[in-house]
């Protein structure tokens, strides 16, 4: 493997986020290549965690567009400062300014509102960490905005100009794939896949997020996370949930799971009722497994 | 990097794209410049960089892998091409003309629909769950004021964007403070903006075939009422081939839209081919879905043809549209289970599966239009 590759690795575990060499591997081409990296995987797995830890593992800014539906440019790109530019122009009535000069004072850099893909775009001192987060709750317009700024990171402004990228942000989007995005958005972008964590990758997980779990406590703990993931579930409880419960039962001061004790605290990782029944049923034949 | 291992992922590209996957040039051009800076001895390295810029989507992690080992590991000449494109079309069955069945109906107008016992026919006497199979005429028109009524509810409903208007309720502050300059920085003139309707489009592809023969009367007067009351409606009908009919339904009267029907669509007959029907949407009218496209089919699922077809067609409507909706009439009976070859192989394309034998399940897919 690369020393890079592994660098990437270990500047990752120092955050305490568990990197295996695909994301390692991921994130490095990403970084040289300059290209965005599309993350995909189902909820709480550590999608939105890789911007994260990356961002503090470079000591840099993070910089978070959330997405949702009927997002567009003036929320995500840039807008004018209204109120502010009106204010000034009350103030300056009675001044000698001509009405050009007027117009150039209120449409400067000063009465700008610089959303996440601008400020992205004008970070001065090192390149950021743009996370793009939950871009499938879009729609398809915004999408075809991001590509066109995402290929030469430079935004037009019509009142000030042509504003390009100091230094080219490293872009991560996450998707939970709730509808299809378009090819030209996934062909821009390198892509990688986060699935649920092998029963060894989550107790890794669970030992470097929950320091204080005593060892039998977190060996049982995933186990029946494991577990309840085979199960058909409406939601299926991911890795943050794990943590979830994991810290509840450190504080809860639990030496070791029993019946009794999942029942009690299973609210920290199953969140609807219909699957709270289901669980409910299978729990004994789990609680024997584990 | 050599001329070689430019050559030799130019082949890899090339045989991904032989099982389906779509690599275009400029990712292969991206994986040669990554080979140059990762440690190409490392094959896992090699397998995970290559991965992460030819896929796109965790769909094709199966294929890449198995296309990856088998290139990587074999020195010898790869065939470029091992996948084969059918586009077989099956001889067409002799031709009825749908003039024939929709005189055939005209004359069950006049005489008034028999009721007629069917597997979706339920016993409760009200008009809403009537199954359509016992519909008379009187009752024709509930259906077509339903469609248009649904479809005006649709067309009302607002986005999230909005667009400059001249009289609203909302200040529109960008504009407003652009013909403020006018004025010297004095607000006088007041711009608005309000919110942009959805722009939902529909295609309704309605089965006509034999099987279908008690409901496509119906579900075709529900086509027209859309038709007729919203502005991005496209219809067709298939049996063994597809033809388009949105403009034969836009007529005054639903008797002049099916005379024009009649007189216009040829190629009826009694079979069903479905995915050699839909393919031929697919290779006419793909490009008029997008996303905002809700997809709507009206078939039993009873297809003569290869499952494999249905499939292919299917997947790719999918990809394009924004929904895609089945109705299946025989879905409102309880002992209906979507056994057949056909629905089996379409069911894991379809966003909603839903009946369409009465007036109440086509009530409640007004929600699922809404995009």
């Amino acid at each position: 493997m690369r020393e890079e590759v592994k660098q990437i690795q270990r500047m990752l575990e120092e955050q305490i986020y568990i990197a295996d060499a695909a994301i390692a591997t991921a994130l490095y081409l990403s970084m040289v290549l300059g290209k965005p990296l599309l993350i995909e995987g189902p909820a709480g797995v550590g999608k939105t965690e890789i911007a994260k830890a990356l961002a503090n593992a470079l000591q840099t800014r993070l910089i978070r567009l959330q997405c949702y539906e009927g997002l567009d440019a003036t929320t995500a790109l840039y807008e004018w400062n209204y109120p502010k530019q009106l204010l000034h122009l009350k103030l300056e009535e009675s001044s000698s300014a001509s009405e050009t000069e007027k117009e150039a004072m209120i449409f400067s850099e000063a009465f700008l509102l610089k959303r996440p893909l601008l400020q992205a775009i004008t970070e001065h001192e090192r390149a950021p960490v743009l996370l793009i987060d939950e871009i499938d709750r879009s729609d398809e317009e915004f999408e075809a905005f991001l590509l066109e700024v995402l290929s030469d990171y430079q935004v037009t402004i019509p009142e000030i100009g042509s504003i390009k990228a100091t230094h080219r942000p490293h872009v991560v989007l996450t998707s939970n794939r709730s509808r299809d995005l378009s090819d030209a958005l996934r062909r821009r972008c390198l892509y990688h896949w986060i699935d649920y964590p092998s029963l060894d990758k989550e107790l890794e997980i669970v030992r470097a997020k929950v320091p204080d779990i005593a060892e039998t406590l977190a060996s049982q703990l995933t186990s029946v996370m494991q577990a309840t993931r085979t199960m058909s579930l409406s939601k299926i409880p991911g890795v943050a949930e794990t943590l979830d419960w994991a810290n509840a039962l450190v504080a809860l001061k639990t030496p070791e799971l029993n019946e009794e004790i999942v029942v009690e605290t299973l609210g920290c990782f199953l969140k609807d009722e219909s699957d709270v029944a289901a669980f409910k049923a299978e729990l004994p034949r789990i609680c024997t497994d584990v | 990097m050599s001329d070689l291992e430019v050559e030799k992922l130019v082949v890899f590209g090339r045989e991904l794209r032989a099982h389906g996957l779509s690599v275009t040039p400029a990712e292969v051009v991206t994986a040669t410049t990554a080979l140059q800076i990762i440690d190409t001895t490392d094959r896992d390295e090699v397998f995970l960089s290559l991965r992460s810029i030819l896929t796109t989507s965790v769909d094709d992690f199966t294929i890449f892998e198995e296309v990856f080992k088998r290139f990587w590991n074999s020195s010898r000449s790869l065939s470029t091409s091992t996948a084969v494109r059918i586009q077989a079309h099956a001889p067409r069955q002799t031709s009825k003309g749908l003039g024939f069945f929709l005189e055939h109906w005209g004359s069950s107008f006049s005489a008034g629909a028999q009721p007629i016992k069917v597997p979706g026919a339920s016993d409760t006497e009200s008009a809403t769950a009537k199954d359509f199979s016992e519909f008379t005429n009187d009752e024709l028109e509930e259906v077509s004021r339903l469609a248009r009524r649904m479809v005006r509810r649709l067309a009302r409903k607002p986005s999230r964007r909005w667009r400059p208007v001249k009289r609203g309720h909302r200040v529109n502050l960008r504009r407003l403070l652009r013909l403020s300059l006018k004025t010297g920085g004095e607000l006088i003139e007041l711009a608005y903006k309000e919110r942009r309707p959805k722009r939902t489009k529909l295609i309704v592809i309605c089965d006509v075939s034999g099987s279908m023969d008690i409901y496509s009367r119906l579900l075709l007067q529900f086509i027209y009422g859309l038709q007729n009351s919203f502005a991005k409606v496209e219809s067709f009908v298939f049996a063994t081939s597809l033809a388009r009919i949105t403009g034969d339904l836009k007529n005054k009267t639903y008797k002049r839209a099916l005379d024009r029907l009649s007189s216009n669509v040829h190629g009826w007959s009694g079979g069903t081919r479905i995915g050699a029907s839909l393919a031929m949407f697919n290779d006419q009218w793909l490009r008029r879905i997008d996303k905002r496209t809700v997809v709507i089919i009206l078939s039993d699922g009873w297809d003569t043809g290869e499952p494999e077809t249905l499939a292919a067609a299917l997947s790719l409507l999918k990809r394009r549209a924004g929904r895609l909706i089945w109705l299946n009439p025989l879905l409102g009976s309880a002992d209906y289970a979507p056994v057949t070859r056909g629905m089996q192989a379409a069911l894991p394309f379809i966003n909603v599966f839903a009946p369409a034998h009465d007036l109440a399940s086509l009530r409640a897919l007004e929600p699922h239009l809404v995009l």
